[in-house]
């Protein structure tokens, strides 16, 4: 038994450090996203605390020798792909995971062709589609080839959720529906649906954050047009300055707050419907 | 009752999308590798003179080499740094909660665009780094290591840190979902730790090995930002080979070295997957 | 009204059902009997529309109806794990067939209100129509499905093992009440479980399956007392049955009374029913089985005698408290178990009862 204790400390520390390396660049970036501006260099030491690196970012900053980042129509650009992918990829997601319910013949070669989506490498993908549009004639642009791309990417990711949820759900109360003379169709908005919600909604969230981040694939197909990764990638070639550090600041707030507005909704949701249940509430419909 | 069609219907728009958009395009790769190139355009008549050189340049097969060896390390070091943490979580956290609040910590900087987390990495291993800094401080160094960027050394530790998440997920998936009374019975019977852990754990986690390898070797064999960002452009996978091919318009070219990185990709997950029916594991 | 006639169905190469015929009459209340394998959900499953039989055809007031869908066929059912729409309160939930459903599908929430109110008193779930499925009891639970399935007014309702999730005090008290329930609607109930005191119980026609089979159907009274058929008498889980060489020495041994020799002769199988059998010290001269007592099983209104015979076969004896008082015996103690030859069921090599 010693030595299982031990095992944990020890475990225990390591896991400890293992976080301090996940966060260690984050800390540095967070830091650094402080710099003075706009001669501080994304480098120690800090020259001075300021703020001036934010307010590049936001676009007030008086003009400099350094470029601002073009967020306004790549973020624009992004957030709707993202958008666009996650509509796309989870219906599809769901009707593939729907058909997966049932056996079939060749549903094996059917589970690994759409696995093989998120396999594939994204600068492979990239290329063939590139080639492929090439050669029919088809301009590459961000909401078409690109798009195309970002689905095929996470159409897979959506249809594993489903299936893990599809694989919980009890089909008997399908049944009882359709024995009460309501058409499959209409049991499929009005029963399975609501009850699978919560997955469809993770698989959302999950096709939205991997096509808002996505970029090799992207990196060829997306024509002049820049998303927000190919916009940061841009700046590899140029010298790259803390504007960036504090733009990464400023995202994770941003989705982290999100989360945070999304769990305050959810569990106002679940209390709502307790009172209800308890009959404390008078129904509000 | 649906009936089959019914079935087919489901997955039509799925597999139509694949189809034209994922095998179509692989297929594609696969033609144009082996179009003639010259240096200005590019001519569908069939040759393998792009295979050709590729294979006897060095730059390009040195380039096959490299990509190997740091994808090799990556997937060991992570392995290495991703199981104990995974153990820890799986089995030696018993809160539900609290295990969940650690997985979610993993995953935040995951919130933070991938190419931004991939730049945060030079203010930390640079010649005036956060590391040197800290190192110099408490005495372990007295000039800083200059070692740490722009070496291959840093590309391999920006994405062992970036993928060992992907590690580190499904392995503690697979072990939190050990039933704790086999774990119980088998201390009942008088099994050491380290006999548990042999028999009992190892097995049931090595699903999670796998899935959790097939994810980084894809990711890390795609890759190339890390590789452009983190070495100054010294160190080149073959990814990078295939944007300055295609930046300088030699499409066959790029075509080809895609279509070496699927063949040595599509070879490990296929042997991955025949120790694991990935299908089961949902 | 309903018909069922000869429905073959088989999984994969193994036959579930073969050559099921029956009919339901109007206002008719009738129970499915069987073990859990015999088939007995399938056949319910397939009248309902949620299978497809392999042959057979099932007509519904003289319309075929074997391939119509589940949502066209106007036939309730209620489902043995209650089904219950957990998104939805317990009004939404009985509410949501004549909401949703295709045919004469109604909007008019006053009418609608009318109509669930009607049937949420009538299966007593006053008070509970805003609570969500996982806040109510199973009884409770066992009511919104029974509720919600009835309000559509379907032709026929077919409940799967309805009481079988159901503690005993609430599953006595549910008896009566799906019966009270079933008069005051008029609509014929198909009833199928595998226990045999709630299909004698609730039945006015029982019907008895086994391995895919319809053994024997009729009145629960004449299938008790006089089953046709040796699997019938099995699933009554009443009877005690002898078969093969040892039958003889029974037959010699325990009974009072004269069986005729050619139906002897015919014989392969005996059943004598468990409160048929008297028992008697051994000492005293009179006849009878040897059997040694075991153990006794007090069962409220009646006891359960054990016995052992001197081939180590059980013999099961069966006393109901209304006709007599526990009798005293002691455990290892030899007795002689006797029945009169009326009592005594015959069978012959088919396992059918020979008259």
């Amino acid at each position: 038994m010693d030595k299982v204790v031990s095992l944990k400390w020890f475990l225990g520390i390591f896991t400890a450090l293992f976080v301090l390396f996940l966060y260690g660049p984050f800390i540095v970036m967070g830091i650094l996203s402080f710099q003075q501006g706009p001669e501080g260099g994304p480098q120690f030491p800090i020259i001075e605390w300021s703020t001036y690196w934010y307010q590049h970012v936001m676009g007030y900053a008086p003009p400099s020798r350094v470029a601002p980042l073009p967020i306004g129509e790549a973020l624009i650009r992004s957030l709707t792909l993202a958008f666009a992918t996650m509509v796309v990829s989870t219906v599809m997601g769901v009707l593939t995971a729907q058909a997966f319910r049932r056996r079939f013949r060749g549903s094996g070669l059917v589970f690994y062709s759409v696995i093989l989506g998120m396999i594939v490498p994204g600068v492979l993908l990239g290329l063939g589609m590139a080639l492929l549009a090439n050669q029919f004639g088809i301009d590459r642009n961000w909401w078409s080839t690109a798009f195309v791309l970002h689905v095929v990417y996470t159409y897979p990711f959506a249809f594993l959720v489903m299936l893990a949820i599809f694989n919980r759900f009890d089909a008997s109360v399908e049944e009882a529906s359709l024995s009460l003379g309501v058409s499959p169709a209409r049991t499929f908005r009005k029963v399975t649906f609501p009850i699978i919600f919560p997955g469809v909604l993770s698989a959302m969230l999950f096709a939205f954050t991997l096509s808002y981040d996505e970029f090799p694939r992207t990196l060829f197909t997306g024509g002049s047009d820049v998303t927000m990764p190919l916009a940061i990638y841009g700046t590899f070639a140029v010298e790259i300055h803390p504007n960036l550090f504090a733009f990464g600041v400023l995202t994770t707030l941003f989705s982290f707050s999100l989360l945070v507005i999304y769990a305050i909704l959810l569990s106002v949701s679940t209390r709502r419907q307790r009172a209800r249940a308890s009959g404390l509430q008078e129904d509000i419909s | 009752m649906r009936s089959n069609k019914g079935t087919w219907l489901l997955l039509a728009p799925g597999m139509i999308w694949i189809l034209l958009f994922l095998v179509a395009p692989l297929i594609m790769m696969v033609y144009v590798s082996f179009w003639t190139q010259t240096t200005f355009s590019i001519k569908p008549d069939l040759t393998t003179q792009s295979w050709v050189n590729f294979f006897s340049s060095d730059t390009y097969f040195g380039a096959l080499l490299r990509t190997i060896k740091i994808w090799l390390t990556v997937l060991i070091v992570t392995l290495l740094i991703g199981y104990p943490v995974a153990l820890y979580i799986g089995q030696f956290i018993k809160n539900k909660t609290l295990q969940t609040a650690l997985l979610v910590t993993c995953v935040i900087p995951f919130w933070t665009s991938f190419l931004i987390r991939v730049l945060a990495w030079r203010p930390m291993l640079g010649k005036e780094g956060a590391i040197n800094i800290i190192l110099q401080k408490i005495g372990i160094i007295d000039a800083p290591i200059e070692v740490l960027l722009f070496t291959e050394l840093s590309v391999i530790i920006g994405m062992v840190q970036i993928y060992v998440v992907f590690m580190v997920g499904p392995i503690a998936f697979m072990i939190g979902r050990i039933d704790e009374s086999l774990i119980e019975s088998a201390r009942d019977l008088g099994a050491s730790a380290s006999t548990i852990f042999r028999r009992i754990i190892l097995p049931l986690s090595l699903p999670g090995v796998i899935v959790g390898s097939i994810f980084v070797t894809v990711m890390v064999l795609g890759e190339f930002a890390t590789a452009s960002a983190l070495s100054g452009r010294k160190v080149n996978l073959l990814g990078n080979i295939i944007i300055t091919q295609v930046g300088s318009l030699k499409w066959a070219f790029a075509a080809v070295a895609g279509v070496v990185l699927t063949i040595v990709m599509a070879a490990f997950v296929a042997v991955m997957l025949r120790i694991v029916n990935l299908r089961n594991q949902i | 009204m309903l018909e069922v006639r000869s429905i073959f169905k088989g999984f994969a190469g193994v036959p579930a059902l073969s050559d099921i015929s029956f009919e339901v009459s109007e206002n008719e209340y009738i129970t499915l009997l069987g073990s859990s394998g015999s088939g007995k959900s399938v056949m319910l499953r397939i009248m309902a529309g949620l299978l497809n039989p392999d042959a057979g055809q099932i007509f519904l007031r003289g319309e075929d109806i074997t391939n119509r869908p589940c949502h066209e066929r106007r036939i309730g059912f209620v489902q043995q794990k209650y089904a219950l729409f957990p998104h939805l309160n317990v009004f939404d939930n009985i509410a949501f067939g004549l909401r949703h459903r295709n045919n004469d599908r109604m909007t008019d929430e006053s009418l609608i209100t009318r109509k669930v109110s009607e049937m949420i008193e009538l299966v007593g779930l006053t008070g509970q129509e805003q609570k969500m499925t996982g806040q109510i009891s199973g009884g409770q639970k066992q009511r919104v499905s029974l509720a919600r399935t009835l309000v559509t007014s379907p032709e026929i309702c077919l409940l799967d093992e309805p009481l079988g999730a159901l503690d005993a005090n609430l599953r006595e008290r549910m008896t009566i009440e799906l019966q009270n329930i079933r008069k005051e609607l008029g609509i014929s109930f198909i009833h199928v479980t595998g226990n045999e005191f709630e299909a004698l119980a609730m039945g006015q026609k029982m019907l008895v399956m086994s391995e895919g089979r319809i053994v024997q159907q009729g009145e629960p009274q004449t299938l008790y007392t006089m089953p046709q058929d040796l699997i019938t008498a099995k699933s009554m889980h009443s009877f005690n049955i002898f078969s093969g060489d040892m039958m003889a020495d029974y037959l010699k041994a325990g009974i009072k009374g004269k069986v005729p020799a050619t139906k002897i002769s015919r014989a392969s199988h005996c059943a004598v029913r468990m409160d048929k059998i008297s028992v008697a010290n051994s000492s005293a001269k009179a006849s009878g089985l040897e059997a040694t007592f075991l153990t006794s099983e007090f069962l409220g209104n009646k006891v359960i005698y054990f016995f052992k015979t001197n081939d180590n076969r059980i013999c099961e004896v069966e006393d109901h408290m209304s006709l007599s008082e526990p009798k005293l015996l002691n455990a290892n103690s030899t007795y002689r178990l006797s029945w009169d030859a009326s009592d005594m069921l015959l069978y012959d090599e088919n396992k059918q009862l020979i008259s």
